[in-house]
């Protein structure tokens, strides 16, 4: 079930990873709540446009898409220049983004295990470093970041994809800790199996029935994930921070 | 307002220091200039000279006189 309560009204978001899957999720949620998003998102394309524009009408917000591979660090510093510029409030980011990556220990190559890395934690890390900047400033900011149950539980295969998800999560609690006293909060949550493309690169056996089984032995919506995006932006949420939210239907 | 005047304000309300004093002043050097100050200041400075220092010049940003070195890689001449 959305929440549709216009919780965060008046609040402006940097989310990346909107293309698709739980970011994309995340996009509509935010707009839904009244929120004005900077959607980041690897490449422009019309069916983005096109889903962007359609948001915008719908809940009257404002939504503009920004545009920067997450291993390339000068479109990156570009994108945090065309935020900077805009002389908005950044109320919130929400560190998405991300790429799987299922393999034995022992069968991990090091060049996936540096992509896997680059995209799940130097990116998150560094974007992070220059939004961050922007929120000490204003003496307040909100940070949501997604990382995994599989950063959590250790999973076999794991290693490479719950490594990177282990180290946002050491990462947000660091940042709730240091950043305290500007007034900035730092949250994650830990998705358990979720309805995305990045289902695809887990064995078939993995893969529960994804029907709308009434109970929560299930794959999860990308929306149920960010319904809890809405509540940690939301002033619901203004007093947590440094927590690992689980959605994972207590499914291990 | 001139560079220097607004690089030198900047230290001053930052750290709350008095002008004079700044030609000596550096990192932890007084209460206020710790790491939350440091970037705070960092913040500030962006804003006002509306440029992006990257990390390794912010842990480089050791003193006021460094600072003048820092700055000229951005363009900003004090």
């Amino acid at each position: 079930m959305a929440l549709h309560c216009k919780l965060l009204s008046g609040k402006t978001a940097v989310i990346t990873g909107c293309n698709r899957g739980i970011g994309k999720a995340i996009l509509e949620s935010y707009a839904a709540n009244g929120a004005d998003v900077f959607a980041c998102v690897r490449k422009e394309s019309a069916q983005f446009t096109k889903f962007i524009n359609r948001l915008t009408e719908k809940h009257a917000v404002n939504i503009i898409p920004l545009y920067f591979d997450a291993r390339n660090m000068d479109e990156m510093k570009n994108v945090v220049h065309q935020i900077k510029d805009s002389k908005k409030k950044i109320d919130v980011l929400v560190n998405n983004a991300g790429i799987g990556y299922n393999a034995l220990f022992q069968m991990s190559a090091l060049d996936k295990v540096k992509e896997v890395f680059d995209v799940n934690f130097i990116a998150p890390f560094v974007f992070t470093q220059y939004l961050i900047k922007l929120m000490v400033k204003q003496k307040s900011g909100n940070i949501i970041t997604i990382s995994s149950t599989a950063g959590i539980d250790c999973n076999d295969g794991k290693s490479v994809y719950g490594a990177s998800k282990a180290a946002l999560i050491c990462m947000t609690k660091v940042i709730a800790s240091e950043l305290k006293s500007e007034g900035i909060r730092a949250n994650s949550i830990a998705p358990g199996l979720t309805d995305t493309d990045m289902l695809l690169c887990l064995p078939k056996e993995f893969i529960l029935d994804a029907s709308s089984s009434p109970d929560l032995n299930r794959i999860a919506k990308p929306s149920e994930i960010a319904d809890t995006a809405v509540f940690l932006a939301s002033e619901l949420s203004a007093h947590i921070s440094g927590q690992v939210i689980r959605v994972d239907g207590g499914v291990k | 307002m001139t560079n220097i005047e607004k690089y030198n304000q900047t230290f001053v309300s930052s750290f709350s220091v008095k002008e004079e004093k700044l030609l000596t002043l550096s990192y932890q050097s007084v209460d206020g200039w710790d790491s939350i100050g440091h970037m705070r200041m960092i913040a500030e400075l962006e804003e006002i000279f509306d440029i992006m220092i990257e990390t390794n010049d912010i842990l480089d940003f050791s003193s006021y006189v460094k600072g003048f070195e820092i700055l000229k890689k951005y363009g900003v001449a004090l």
